[in-house]
């Protein structure tokens, strides 16, 4: 087999894999999952650092069986989330929200990796040898003998 | 007797300290070597000072000394024997002062090992910057965190023991220890570069002799966070390993520039470039681990391991500040000769690989960085309260981990300079198929999401790739006429088994976190309840009085056959009953047990159960890494000393030709 159509299979291979195996199970979000996904980014307001899904702490418990319930009246994870915050604090979700001050947190990783790409980007193509300085023949020797040539 | 003792200790290794640099400092200005050999021989006193404040610490602890502030704190009669002596780390003042004996260690190695060569200024500065770390920490000690404080007013007749959740396991006799020779053994590299800077000795010398120290403190710092991971499993009692905690973070920062300097380093000693960046990531390791001193040890932030609060913040910060204003002053300084001989010429090459690894930790550093002080910055700026945790992380660093997966696949393929397309081909066709139909079983047997898969096809990928590197070795290995097992060491043959215990980590760490199930079962005794095609059995519960600890532990039998233990404790000084979970490992997946509730007036109990499948995989996964380490530090046949004799390197060299690391590249 030619060497492109081998990697064309196995990108062929590999898309039809991972398309089938993204698909969650079928059917709507139950209101299980829906109180799993809320409670695992709110923080348990004793333990510090674990999520409410993560913790046996009975503040955990409390806050779990609040979601749970208003999971079953009907509110949307906004209004849960709304209620949440109001009833303790904006530091009782684990992510910052993307507005105000906590846009920063989110937005300066994806502006400083897009630079760092585009710095790499700049690198790679200065392929010209740069007259620069000399290594002195001490180090080079040393380096030499260390690498073995 | 032990505070008398300990407080001349410390004098004496500060004293030393400060001699010592003041001897090395007129000598490199006289040009005087008698004085340059005398001032590196402080060391002796340093450590003598270092390991005198260590036995009276441990003397303190052991006859129960209570006049000492720190035992009294700290100690208790009850307390076991192996967490009478974990005591000297299980707050604030003795951690410096384990961190001070360590260094002290370190510093003696590294004065000792360039004994021949003490009187060359490179080495001299080196120590002369070593011994300036020490007398800080040794300074630290003499003011703002004496362990050898005495009680004021009258003695207690016994303490309160170390924090409950530090003396509930043996894991923490070795995870700090462990950390610690991999925090402070950056500070030798960071010695040598600072020295380079000084002396204007740029080239890859100081590299060369200060890569295996390098490489140790990153094994160690490794195999550290990893048995700090474990701890946190068997201890903690929520069932998972890693929080992203500040402290966590704290250790795991200087880990991420550690990594990304032990393999860029590999392009400036063998293409002569990314000098000022080497040196930045070493600086930046190096202050990393006093940022993660400072953030842990100063109260600045709640965790659950801010154990102590201590007015040693702003020595730690001032400190902090000084590494980083005069490093970068001093590469500012010669920015003019850190200009690099050596340029890229294809981006798809190794060099061009390991840039790509850079910048990827690099971003992983930087994301972990901001999440973890930015609450602390909000907080500082307008007064908000807001959490950073780890639904944060874990959304930010996922891609960043993949892309890490995918170059560990890819570079060890990469020749250096440029790849032809037929040798890319040829190289990568079989692991990528590797990767391809390991995501294909996965999909078939079930497993759903496209994180995971990702994870488990790039690490296959990447496994394959490193199991490929290795097979070559092994057959030019026997080519040549070695026995196998001699391929496994080296820098490139040791380097691939640690990526092989990375891809073991990435596996369980993927599945762990994705394909968990937790619940809270009400059992009565002979009850059982199932998840996760686990049983687990109720039998009943039984109390204990250990001396320091009143223990509840209910009897869980998991899947018919061995009994478990979670418990619940009562420590003599502590009004909360501290959890201690109990784990049946298997290679596959770990039934977690904990006991959220003793049994009520009719001997309902409830008991948390915790299924999650290759949990085993991480410390596999950890322990595999250090050996690699271990493997990849080994003197190999082409690694000599750099300053032995020409005349005696030449025939090594010719023979170092035809080893299977060459012939591995080569093939």
């Amino acid at each position: 087999m030619s060497r492109r159509l081998t990697w064309a299979l196995l990108g062929l291979v590999l898309v039809v894999a991972l398309a089938v195996g993204s698909r969650g199970p079928s059917g709507p979000v139950t209101e299980d999952q829906r109180a799993r996904r809320i409670t695992s980014i709110v923080r348990c307001p004793t333990c510090r650092g674990l999520s409410v899904a993560q913790s046996d702490a009975p503040s955990a418990e409390a806050i779990r069986d609040e979601v749970r319930r208003r999971v079953g009246a009907g509110e949307t994870d906004a209004q849960i989330k709304a209620y949440l915050v109001s009833r303790y604090s904006e530091d009782i979700l684990l992510q910052p929200k993307t507005a105000g001050a906590g846009l920063v947190v989110w937005a300066l990783p994806v502006v400083g990796g897009a630079a760092a790409v585009g710095g790499l980007v700049v690198v790679l193509r200065r392929r010209r040898l740069r007259p620069g300085a000399k290594v002195s023949d001490d180090d080079q020797a040393l380096v030499d003998a260390a690498l073995g040539r | 007797m032990s505070a008398v003792l300990g407080t001349a200790a410390v004098a004496l290794g500060l004293a030393a300290a400060v001699l010592g640099m003041a001897t090395l400092a007129i000598g490199l200005r006289k040009g005087n070597p008698g004085m340059l050999r005398a001032g590196q021989r402080y060391v002796w006193l340093i450590l003598a000072g270092a390991l005198l404040a260590t036995a009276s610490m441990q003397y303190a602890l052991l006859s129960h000394d209570f006049s000492l502030k720190y035992v009294a704190d700290n100690g208790s009669r009850s307390t076991p024997l192996l967490y009478t002596v974990t005591t000297m780390w299980s707050a604030l003042e003795g951690s410096i002062l384990l961190w001070s004996l360590v260094l002290s260690g370190y510093i003696a190695l590294m004065v000792r090992h360039f004994r021949a060569r003490a009187t060359d200024p490179i080495v001299a500065w080196a120590s002369l910057v070593a011994f300036g770390v020490a007398a800080f920490f040794f300074g630290l000690m003499a003011g703002p965190a004496n362990p050898f404080r005495v009680v004021s007013g009258v003695i207690p007749l016994d303490g309160p023991g170390p924090n409950p959740l530090l003396q509930n396991h043996p894991l923490v006799a070795f995870h700090p220890p462990m950390l610690y020779l991999g925090y402070v053994g950056f500070t030798i590299p960071f010695a040598f570069a600072l020295a380079a800077l000084i002396t204007g000795r740029l080239g890859e010398g100081w590299l060369v002799e200060t890569r295996r120290w390098t490489l140790f403190a990153w094994g160690f710092l490794t195999v550290g966070i990893v048995l700090g991971a474990w701890w946190s499993y068997e201890v903690l009692g929520w069932g998972g390993y890693w929080a992203w905690d500040p402290v966590e973070n704290a250790s795991f920062l200087p880990w991420l520039t550690a990594t990304a300097y032990v393999h860029s380093v590999m392009v400036q000693e063998r293409r002569a470039m990314l000098r000022v960046w080497n040196l930045s990531l070493l600086v930046a390791t190096f202050s990393l681990t006093i940022l993660g001193t400072f953030l842990t040890r100063s109260g600045v932030l709640d965790s659950v391991h801010a154990f102590t609060e201590s007015p040693i913040g702003p020595a730690i910060l001032g400190f902090f500040a000084l590494v980083v204003t005069v490093s970068i002053a001093l590469i500012g300084w010669r920015g003019d000769t850190l200009r690099s001989p050596g340029s890229i010429d294809a981006p798809i090459s190794r060099e061009g690989a390991f840039l790509a690894n850079n910048v990827a930790f690099a971003a992983f550093a930087f994301v972990v960085l901001l999440g973890t002080v930015f609450p602390l910055l909000v907080e500082a700026v307008n007064g908000d309260q807001l959490s950073v945790g780890a639904p944060y992380f874990n959304r930010m660093t996922a891609p960043i981990g993949f892309t890490l997966l995918f170059l560990m696949a890819v570079a060890p393929a990469l020749p250096w300079r440029k790849a032809a397309a037929e040798t890319l081909h040829h190289r990568l066709v079989w692991p990528a198929w590797a990767g391809t139909l390991t995501v294909v079983a996965c999909v078939v047997a079930g497993l759903r999401g496209l994180g995971p898969l990702i994870a488990f096809g790039l690490a296959a990928f990447a496994g394959a790739a490193a199991l490929r590197q290795l097979g070559l070795s092994v057959r030019a290995a026997r080519r040549s006429g070695q026995p196998a097992w001699r391929a496994l060491f080296g820098r490139s043959n040791g380097g691939m088994v640690v990526h092989i215990g990375v891809v073991i980590l990435a596996v369980g760490f993927a599945a762990s976190s994705s394909y968990g199930h937790r619940a809270q079962f009400r059992l009565s005794p002979g009850q059982s309840a199932r998840l996760a095609g686990h049983s687990v059995t109720y039998l009943g519960t039984t109390t204990a009085d250990l001396g320091n600890k009143k223990r509840t532990s209910a009897q869980v039998r998991v899947d018919g056959g061995k009994v478990y233990e979670p418990a619940l404790n009562l420590f003599q000084f502590g009004s909360q009953a501290i959890g201690s979970p109990s784990v049946h490992t298997g290679p596959f997946s770990d039934v977690y047990l904990t006991l959220v509730v003793p049994p009520d007036a009719d001997g309902v109990a409830v008991i948390g159960v915790n299924v999650q499948p290759l949990v085993a995989w991480l410390w596999t996964g950890g322990g595999v890494m250090g050996f690699g380490t271990f493997l990849a530090a080994w003197p190999g046949r082409r690694r000599r000393r750099p300053f032995v004799p020409e005349a005696d390197a030449a025939p090594e060299v010719a023979s170092g030709e035809a080893t299977p690391v060459a012939a591995a590249a080569s093939s």
